[in-house]
This record gives C-alpha cells, sequence and structure tokens, in this order.
C-alpha cells in the first residue's frame, strides 16, 4: 500500500461541475491511467481517494489537494505521465509526490484557503469607494452572518474565520476588482467566499457586482500559528 | 483553447446542473472549422443527460467526426430555466464544443425518440433563431433533419423539417455528410432545392416538401404525390446487413456529471424477432443481427481504455437474447472483474435461465428485477404475440425468490385491443399471486411488488396500427378500476397520465395537418410534453380547436384494413401483408413463432431490403 499526493487545478471549463462530479472525473482519469489503484470493498467498489476540501460550485482552483491509495508505488515521474494523459480539459496535474502512511487525512490537516475574487465594478465606482468599503469592514470586530443550508439556519460571525484582512486591486481589465481573502477552515465549519463577498456588497456597500463575481482557490494550507505550509510540503 | 461561453456566470449560477451547458467533457472533439468543412450539429430535443445517453447520437458523432470533410458538434434542450434566462438575454441556441450558435452551422439533425418531443424541437429552432417552417429558411440557413423512431411516421412534422433520414444512419450519414461538403464547394448549386434533390436520391432519405399530401372527399389521408424525378415513391430504411463491419461508438463523450446511461452501453445485436404485435421497435429494426463475440470483446476493451468507466451495460431490445450470452458473461467478468468492472442486463425475459444470469452479474446487490408480462390474463397475452404463460413467470419470480431477490416490478399496459374489464383483475390478480410467492417461499411478507401500468398507444408499422386507441375516459376508468383491486400492502401502483398517451397517439398516427396544431400549441407554450411538470394539456386541446382538427380522428378511430395510412411511403421493410395477417392472428389469439429460432415468418424484411437474420448461435 501506498498513499499518492497530488496536487491538481480545477479550470474554468470545468467550473460548474459540483464536488462529487469532480471526483467521479478523477476516478475515471485514474482508471483510464490504469495506476495501480487500491478499491474500497463491496458490491460498487470506490478508488480509495480523500481530498484536503471541496470546493463549490462555480470555484476554480490552482491548488486541489487529494491523496489516492495505490497497491504499489511505480515511480512519480510515470505516474505523471500516465495521468497527465488523460486528464480532461480544465484539470491540470501540478505535482505528485508519496506521502508516509500512516499519514493523518487531508481533510483533518488543512485548515486555511485562500481565494481571488474577480467581481466587476459598478459603473461609475471607483476604487476609492472600494477600498473605504473594505476598510470599515475589516475594522469589525464580529459580523453575524446567517448561514442557510439544506440542514437549517446558522448565524456564525464572519470575523471568527477570517485569518486576515480583506483586500483588494483594480484587476487588469480597469473595470474589475481582485479582492483577496485568506479564510479558516475550522471543525466546527467554515464560511464561503461568495458569504463573505455578498456581505460585503450588501451591508458595507461594496460597489461591485456580486453576481457577476468569479471564485478562484489560489492555495489550500496547514497554519499552525506561525507560517503556512501546503499539504505537498508536510 | 477556450471558448467564450455565451451564458454569463451571472446566469450559470443561478440555473440547475449549470454542467449541462458547459462542454469540455473528455472524448468531446474540437475541429478548426474551416469553410469547406460541414458544421453539422447533432441534437436531441430533450435535456442534456437524456441527449447524452442516446446510443445512436454517440455513434454518428464518431462517424461523422472521424470525416476530414465533417465537424459533428452536439446541442441539447436548455431546461426551462435556462432558457428563460437565454430569452431574457437574448442568447441564441449554442453548441456544446464551440459554443458557436447553431444558426451558424450547414445542418442541424435531431433524433426523435417520442411523440412528446416535437414541441422542444420547434423550441430549439426558436431559440437558435432559425425559422420554424422548412420552407422559408433559405439556402444560407441550416438544413434541418430528423432520425430516429418516429422519422416512420414522419408526416405531422413536415411542415418543419428539410429531410428525414429512416433506419439505421451508420452510412447514410457519411453520404448526407459528402453530398453537403460537394454542394457547399460548389457554392451551393441551385440553392436548397439543388441539395435536397441530390439527398432524395440516397435510400433511407425522405424530403417531404418535394411531395404534396392527398386527403378523400371525407377528409381522409389518401396518399402523397410528387413530380419531382428524384423523389421516389416509397422510401425504405437503411439496414446495415453486417454490425460488425461499421463502426461503434468506441470512444463516447464522458460527461463530467451524471446522465441516465452513466456507463458503458455494449450494443449486442439490433433487431427482435419474438414479434410482440404492438412493438413497433420489433418491426423497424427487423431483421435480428448480431454482433461477434469477439467483435465484442474487443469494444469493451476499448471502451474502458478510453472512458475509465467501470460499468458496462449490455443494451439490445431484449439483450437476454443474445445468442452467445453465457459465453460472453463468462469472458466479460473473466476478463474485466479483475480490473474492477461489473455487468448490468437491463432487461430481463421472464424464464428461470434469466434469473442464472442476473444472478451471476449481480452477485452482490439485489437490487431489483423488471418482468413484462404485458397483460393479467393469457387470452390477452395470446393476442399480443407475448409468448409467455404465468407458469412461466411464477418459475422465473420463485427462482429470483429464492436467489435472495424481494423486489421485483411488473409492467403491464391498459387498453390493448379485445381488452376486458377481466383483463383488468387480471393485473391485480397476477400481482397478488406474486407477492403470495414470496411468503410461501421465505415462510414470511417483505415483497415488494410494483405494479407500473402504461396505457397503450398504437404505433404506425404494428400489427395494432389500425386500432382505435382507448379514449381518456375509458383509460381513466380502467386504472380506477385497478386501483380498487389492488389491496395487499406489499403492492404498489403507478401509472401514466392517460391524456399524454392520447396525445402520443394522435401524433404517431398522425399526418401532415397536424403540423399548424403542433405550431399552434408551440406558441401557446407548450413544451417538453414528456415531462409530467410542464404538459399543458388544456393549450394542446386549445390548438386542436382552433386549428379545427379532430384529435379523435387519428387516436381513437379504428382504421380499414385498406384505408392508406400516412406511414405507408415510409417503408420498414415489413410488408403490410405480414401485419395484416398478425392482426387477423391476433383477433384469434393465434401464436406466431420468433423467426430467429423456428422457420420464416414472411415478414418480409429479408427479401425486400437483401438482409439476413445474424445469429452466431446457429452458425
Ligand atoms: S423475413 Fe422471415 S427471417 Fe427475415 S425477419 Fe422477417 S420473418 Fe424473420
Amino acid at each position: 500500500m501506498a498513499k499518492l499526493r497530488l496536487k491538481i487545478t480545477k479550470g474554468n471549463e470545468i467550473r460548474y461541475v459540483s464536488h462529487l462530479d469532480f471526483a467521479g472525473t478523477i476516478e475515471r482519469v485514474v482508471r483510464r491511467a490504469g495506476l495501480p489503484a487500491a478499491y474500497s470493498e463491496g458490491f460498487n467498489p470506490h478508488l480509495k481517494m480523500a481530498f484536503a476540501s471541496a470546493l463549490a460550485v462555480g470555484v476554480t482552483s490552482e491548488a486541489e489537494y487529494l491523496d489516492l491509495e495505490l497497491t504499489a508505488a511505480p515511480d512519480v515521474a510515470g505516474i505523471e505521465a500516465r495521468l497527465k494523459a488523460q486528464l480532461p480539459a480544465g484539470i491540470e496535474l501540478k505535482a505528485a509526490r508519496y506521502v508516509h502512511t500512516p499519514s493523518p487525512a487531508l481533510m483533518a490537516v488543512v485548515n486555511l484557503a485562500t481565494y481571488d475574487i474577480m467581481v466587476p465594478l459598478m459603473p461609475a465606482a471607483t476604487l476609492a469607494a472600494a477600498m473605504t468599503s473594505l476598510s470599515s469592514f475589516n475594522s469589525e470586530v464580529e459580523i453575524l452572518y446567517i448561514k442557510e443550508s439544506p440542514k437549517g439556519r446558522r448565524e456564525i460571525d464572519i470575523t471568527e474565520f477570517l485569518a486576515g484582512p480583506v483586500t483588494a486591486s483594480l484587476a487588469a481589465d480597469n473595470q474589475s476588482l481582485t479582492v483577496r481573502l485568506a479564510i479558516r477552515i475550522t471543525p466546527s465549519g467554515s464560511v464561503k467566499p461568495a458569504e463573505v463577498l455578498a456581505v460585503l456588497t450588501g451591508r458595507y456597500g461594496l460597489p461591485a457586482d456580486g453576481g457577476n463575481a468569479l471564485i478562484h482557490r489560489t492555495g489550500l494550507f496547514v497554519w499552525d500559528g506561525r507560517g503556512q505550509r501546503s499539504p505537498l510540503e508536510l | 483553447m477556450h471558448f467564450l461561453d455565451p451564458v454569463s456566470p451571472a446566469i450559470l449560477s443561478k440555473v440547475m446542473k449549470p454542467a449541462r451547458y458547459t462542454g469540455y467533457e473528455w472524448n468531446s472533439v474540437v475541429k478548426d472549422l474551416k469553410p469547406a468543412m460541414v458544421n453539422f450539429v447533432l441534437a436531441m430535443p430533450d435535456v442534456y443527460e437524456v441527449g447524452m445517453s442516446n446510443l445512436g447520437l454517440k455513434i454518428l458523432y464518431q462517424i461523422l467526426n472521424q470525416r476530414a470533410d465533417t465537424f459533428a458538434e452536439r446541442t441539447y434542450a436548455p431546461w426551462v430555466d435556462l432558457e428563460a434566462e437565454m430569452r431574457n438575454a437574448g442568447i441564441r441556441l449554442y453548441t456544446l464544443e464551440t459554443k458557436r450558435p447553431v444558426a451558424e452551422c450547414d445542418i442541424i439533425g435531431f433524433s426523435l425518440q417520442y411523440e412528446l418531443s416535437y414541441s422542444n424541437v420547434l423550441n430549439m429552432l426558436d431559440l437558435a433563431g432559425i425559422p420554424l417552417l422548412a420552407a422559408e429558411r433559405e439556402a444560407t440557413q441550416p438544413l434541418v433533419a430528423c432520425g430516429g423512431p418516429c422519422a416512420f411516421n414522419a408526416e405531422p412534422m413536415t411542415d418543419f423539417v428539410d429531410f428525414f433520414i429512416l433506419g439505421e444512419a451508420e452510412e447514410v450519414i457519411s453520404e448526407v455528410a459528402a453530398a453537403i461538403a460537394d454542394w457547399k464547394l460548389s457554392g451551393k448549386l441551385n440553392g436548397k432545392a439543388g441539395i435536397l434533390r441530390q439527398l432524395a436520391e440516397l435510400q433511407g432519405v425522405y424530403v417531404p416538401g418535394f411531395y404534396e399530401a392527398e386527403y378523400d372527399a371525407a377528409g381522409r389521408w389518401a396518399g402523397i404525390c410528387t413530380d419531382i424525378p428524384e423523389a421516389k415513391q416509397t422510401i425504405s430504411k437503411r439496414v446495415i446487413p453486417d454490425l460488425d463491419q461499421v463502426m461503434f461508438a468506441t470512444k463516447p463523450i464522458v460527461p463530467f456529471i451524471e446522465i441516465v446511461h452513466d456507463r458503458i452501453m455494449l450494443e449486442l445485436f439490433r433487431g427482435c424477432t419474438r414479434g410482440c404485435r404492438f412493438c413497433q421497435a420489433g418491426v423497424l429494426y427487423r431483421p435480428v443481427r448480431e454482433r461477434n463475440i469477439e467483435t465484442l470483446l474487443g469494444y469493451v476493451q476499448a471502451l474502458i481504455d478510453n472512458t475509465g468507466y467501470n460499468e458496462i451495460s449490455l443494451v439490445s431490445l431484449s439483450s437476454a437474447d443474445y445468442s452467445c450470452l453465457s459465453p460472453l458473461i463468462n469472458r466479460l467478468t473473466t476478463r474485466f472483474k479483475p480490473q474492477g468492472v461489473s455487468v448490468s442486463l437491463p432487461s430481463l425475459r421472464i424464464d428461470s435461465f434469466s434469473i442464472d444470469l442476473a444472478n451471476q452479474v449481480q452477485q452482490v446487490r439485489k437490487s431489483g428485477l423488471t418482468f413484462a408480462p404485458e397483460a393479467g390474463t393469457q387470452r390477452l397475452r395470446d393476442v399480443i404475440n407475448k409468448g409467455v404463460t404465468e407458469a412461466d413467470l411464477i418459475e422465473a419470480v420463485s427462482a429470483a425468490f429464492r436467489a435472495g431477490w424481494s423486489t421485483i416490478k411488473l409492467y403491464f399496459m391498459i387498453g390493448l385491443p379485445t381488452e376486458t374489464d377481466e383483463d383488468i383483475a387480471g393485473i391485480a390478480a397476477l400481482a397478488q399471486q406474486v407477492a403470495d410467492l414470496y411468503k410461501q417461499i421465505k415462510g414470511r411478507r417483505g415483497a415488494k411488488v410494483t405494479v407500473s401500468v402504461s396505457s397503450f398507444v398504437p404505433k404506425p408499422h404494428t400489427a395494432f396500427q389500425w386500432f382505435g386507441q382507448n379514449s381518456v375516459e375509458e383509460i381513466e376508468r380502467k386504472q380506477r378500476l385497478l386501483r380498487s383491486l389492488i389491496k395487499d400492502r406489499s403492492l404498489s401502483l403507478s401509472w401514466h397520465d392517460a391524456r399524454t398517451s392520447f396525445l402520443e397517439g394522435v401524433f404517431s398516427r398522425g399526418d401532415r395537418r397536424l403540423g399548424k396544431v403542433l405550431l399552434r400549441a408551440w406558441q401557446n407554450g407548450v413544451k417538453f410534453d414528456g415531462w409530467s411538470d410542464h404538459f399543458r394539456y388544456n393549450i394542446w386541446m386549445d390548438a386542436f380547436a382552433a386549428e379545427n382538427v379532430d384529435p379523435a380522428a387519428y387516436a381513437s378511430r379504428n382504421r380499414d384494413i385498406d384505408e392508406a395510412l400516412p406511414w405507408e411511403h415510409l417503408s420498414s421493410g415489413v410488408d403490410k401483408s405480414f401485419l395484416v395477417r398478425e392482426w387477423q392472428a391476433a383477433q384469434q389469439g393465434a401464436f406466431t413463432p420468433d423467426c430467429r429460432h423456428k422457420e420464416c415468418g414472411a415478414c418480409g424484411v429479408c427479401r425486400n431490403l437483401d438482409v439476413k437474420v445474424v445469429d452466431w448461435g446457429q452458425a
């Protein structure tokens, strides 16, 4: 048994593919590549595969991590070549590495996610107005928000999940903002970047068209209070 | 290459299942479109998950894209949520491959699988910005073609369609593409009529615009006539004599999202000669032609390598009839099981041999078995030539219960010719017998028996094509009667809306005069008629009234044997005399044996189309 850790992307082409379907896609990629994958027992055997963190529908990412259990440990260069030949548009293999077994599940150690949100400015809105909105948001000590999910309504304090101030700059097209944020993933949950954006535009007057925002995950990290490491550096 | 989505993120994040509309699936093909190339759009007037599951379209996609002179793309009906957004934002129907407007392609070909999708064809053309009426489209606009089983009664759709393809299209689709490529190269010589005349010469192609429909004094269909030399009096279907010689969909598109048949589809053979008299597919796909077992195993290897699927579904009209099924399943399981691949059989014959097979393929999970006795009494099963007895069913179900299954689904039809209330009571009795059987065998209750009852719709090209369909009221009365007879808690009953079956009946045996009804009903908002939430019966009935067309004259009227029928110029290769004999045999409850095992029943298709039954078990 060996455990292979992969870093892959989820690009614009497959932005709207759900996490479950994304996982199914990877499963078929692994089978096409003919890797010596380990399967679960049972009638409908599944690959033993675990992601670091699910990505919401509509969100792209340049750093998704997953662990894959193999029944043998062929050399990584060969695996990379076989996987790359089978990847559909929108998925790139960035890195692959064996990790020690047993090692804690990715899901249990990854606790920080960073995002870039590209969002069109409202007509005639200025960068200065956007900055004012952000600074009033960043200076709050508590921002209550009601999370709605199929499981029910729950009130959270957004500031608990922000690892630092939300920043923004004018995007290359001069008509959009790039909003940057770092979000904590905790055992008791997290907040979605889209939820933060909704609060920014809805309550703090960020002059941007949230409906047309494109959210992009730029990194997933293990943060220990002093520094952050990528799951491949563990 | 990344193509810009015509639909904005704001829209895509609002609609259900947005990945239906964004493309880039594995094995989808993108070509650099050169001016001389034929841009062929393959369409299904239904949602992505349904359209992507159609085997015929998968095969045609591969054949067309294999050609250097053709680029085939796909489009499906956007669900009503996206359609509303598209109309609101002025976005036209686009292809999934290059996101180009469908209106810019050379030809759009729809697969017509059932009559209730006709309104979606109109809706998609409109959404594409293509004029609905064939006569209003110019040579600069796409040709509109239709294929699939419904093409065998093309008349209700003739106002909107430039040409129809009858039968198996593996070969003719290439002939069509080549003809369009030449026509484009010639600068579209003689305009649209120029290409349509060439196409009309191909066997299997029907160009309705070249014919006038004639009606008799009583307003009944009297036939078609033409003075265009290329237009044939009778258009015969295409048939592939040797299925091992044509391309199969070995490199199908692998969707990102789950579709209806989200697995490898392995077609073992075409045709079915068991001869159920209600079954249209049984006539249209005659004769039976099997693929060789070696060919099939080669396909499976390629399919697993090309898709990464780990489930194989055997799809044929009645897969258990494949002559080499046991060796095939054995070889599939020994070869592919170690790779984690499983096999499933969607259709089961009612015998214990099938149970053994089901046991072989479903070794762990007993997910439920489906049987189709079709009618509740032996008398009526004889009428429809369903060659199974109650004893067969009891034996098969007992075998299933003993092997560990407890969930059984039984399919029946109501409204069959000669049906009486006794036959309806027979359905309830048979279902009860199955439920009781479980208790006898297992010594306890616990079977789950689902009785699924559809309303019989007489189909063209079958022995029942003359039969007047039961009215909506009569079907509803029979449904209530059945409901009152089913009492046991282990039985559950479901049925189809009698009104949708009525509409299906009107269009399945309709003629050209239905075009204006369809157009009006679509204008008044019908679409997705096959989806019960979206079926708008009243709009349809208003459209019939407004156009002064009596729907019952098509659906409910018993037709005379010597009356001209609106589909008789479209030939399945089966002789009308055979259907007449079968219709008479039905009245007497006389059995016609399966021609692949017993003697030839002289349906005519082998002689007329110069083909033979291919059965490797006999070879
Ligand atoms: S012609 Fe004879 S052998 Fe051929 S399909 Fe018809 S009944 Fe069967």
